[in-house]
């Protein structure tokens, strides 16, 4: 393994570890996931309304408000004894700091939707379709494009004094690709729709998520230096 | 990826301040800072409040853009990116730069692991031990005492054995004792061959360690002198003449 990879993999193995030892950020990424279940599962008259047809949709609603909730919090961490001036004067380059918490970003969230599936299948019996396989790829490509898009701005809103109020104003308009795409790709996946009418969103979500990633990994350094 | 390591050159100090300038907006922090120290040289620099301290040793580690001037380490410009030349610099500041939810061994592995290094599994324990810490290798650092923190903090600073030590107020919040403890490891630090700039409020701990001592007001030296030249009234006298603006 080459040092470069040696220095991500060091900051994502700490990141998961304080995460499980204090689960600040899973706890209420998944306490917000279930609650939502649980408030539609009472909300929502299921003799009236076609639950199947609104799955995507609930699904992603509960991806992105539960993911910013944690994903808000990415740099809290680093605020404790000074750590960040430890990571930002160590010789890891910037770019590897902010791949490392994209990673851990990812990991966080990928759990979340692993819930949000389990909780949705449980209360509503949705029915996720006959591709696992296209709906790992699809729910994978966008939670990366989604992750690096909030970590670079998660840098900038832990800098600010709004803090975590400012983090959803800043990237909701930058997140509609991944919403519009990402839902629609999820719904025909649902709905066992053969697989070209899926390809095509997911193409645009692997563009939107390439394009994400490289200008979180040239901009975080103007955001973290002074 | 990081930058090829910086080759050092013989004949140039190991660390130089050239004419450094950092401004904040309207504010000048440091103006026109110079120095040049050579292997296992030790400064002190002395300075109230709001002097500038912390930015220039900020300076030095690579952790802050110039406005003008530059560093050097081993005559190679420090740039901001200069992931390498970091590789040989440790700091350790009034503020521990550790995890207070890790172990003390854990918040080790991880540093080793952001310097690359590949023999932790002997490295770590002989720096807990250096510091007198082995039996608390495996305590949640939030379970230490401020002391003790200050010392794995240091641990921490010399797990990639640095050429160039940066000592940001080291003493703040220690005790009497645990100040003594870590004067003895600073001296030993200093007797070990590094390069050490040390930024302090305590003339008397910083003038015990030094070689040479710098007195920082509004962001600049406005007095410099060998430890030779000075004993611990001299500086007191100089220390309180430059601070009233009269050196």
């Amino acid at each position: 393994m080459t040092v470069y990879l040696r220095q991500v993999a060091a900051i994502v193995r700490k990141d998961l570890l304080l995460e499980l030892r204090t689960g600040e950020r899973l706890a209420a990424m998944g306490g917000l996931t279930v609650l939502i279940a649980i408030l539609l599962h009472f909300a929502i008259d299921q003799g009236l309304v076609r639950m199947q047809q609104l799955a995507a949709g609930l699904l992603w609603m509960t991806i992105l408000f539960g993911g910013m909730l944690g994903m808000g919090r990415t740099f809290e961490m680093e605020r404790e004894g000074g750590a960040i001036q430890g990571l930002l004067t160590s010789p890891v380059p910037l770019d590897g700091i902010y791949l490392a918490k994209v990673v851990s970003n990812f990991v966080l969230v990928t759990a979340i939707e692993v819930v949000a599936l389990a909780a949705y299948w449980l209360f509503f019996g949705f029915n996720y379709g006959n591709a696992p396989l296209l709906l790992a790829a699809v729910l994978g490509v966008a939670t990366l494009g989604f992750v690096a898009v909030t970590t670079l701005f998660s840098a900038i809103s832990a800098q600010t004094n709004m803090g975590q109020t400012l983090l959803p104003i800043l990237i909701f308009p930058l997140l509609v690709p991944v919403v519009i795409f990402g839902v629609t790709a999820t719904g025909r996946i649902f709905a066992s729709r053969p697989v070209r009418e899926v390809e095509g969103g997911l193409y645009l979500l692997a563009a939107f998520t390439v394009v994400a990633l490289t200008a979180g990994t040239i901009l975080f350094r103007y955001v973290v230096e002074e | 990826m990081p930058a090829a390591a910086a080759a050092p050159r013989a004949g140039f100090p190991v660390l130089e301040a050239a004419s450094l300038v950092r401004d904040y907006g309207p504010v000048r922090a440091v103006d026109h800072v110079s120095f040049r120290l050579g292997a296992g040289e030790f400064l002190s620099v002395f300075g109230p409040n709001g002097a500038g301290k912390t930015s220039l040793l900020r300076l030095l580690a690579g952790g802050l853009r110039p406005t003008s001037g530059e560093v050097r380490v081993s005559g190679v410009p420090l740039t901001i990116g200069d992931r390498a030349a970091r590789a040989r610099i440790g700091i350790l500041s009034h503020l521990s730069f550790l995890y207070g939810r890790l172990t003390a061994r854990e918040n080790l592995l991880f540093y080793g692991g952001l310097h690359g290094l590949e023999d932790l599994g002997s490295r770590v324990p002989d720096r807990l031990a250096d510091v007198g810490l082995e039996r608390y290798a495996e305590s949640p650092v939030d379970t230490l005492s401020r002391g003790t923190v200050q010392r794995l903090a240091l641990a921490r600073a010399l797990l990639h054995d640095p050429e160039i030590v940066l000592l940001d107020e080291p003493y703040t919040g220690l005790d009497a004792y645990a100040g003594a403890l870590l004067q003895e490891l600073l001296s030993a630090l200093r007797d070990g061959g590094r390069t050490v700039v040390m930024v302090t409020h305590n003339l008397g701990r910083g003038l015990e360690l030094a070689d040479r001592v710098a007195i920082q007001v509004r962001g600049k030296f406005v007095f410099e002198a060998k430890r030779a030249d000075l004993d611990a009234v001299g500086l007191e006298r100089s220390y309180r003449r430059a601070v009233e603006g009269k050196a």
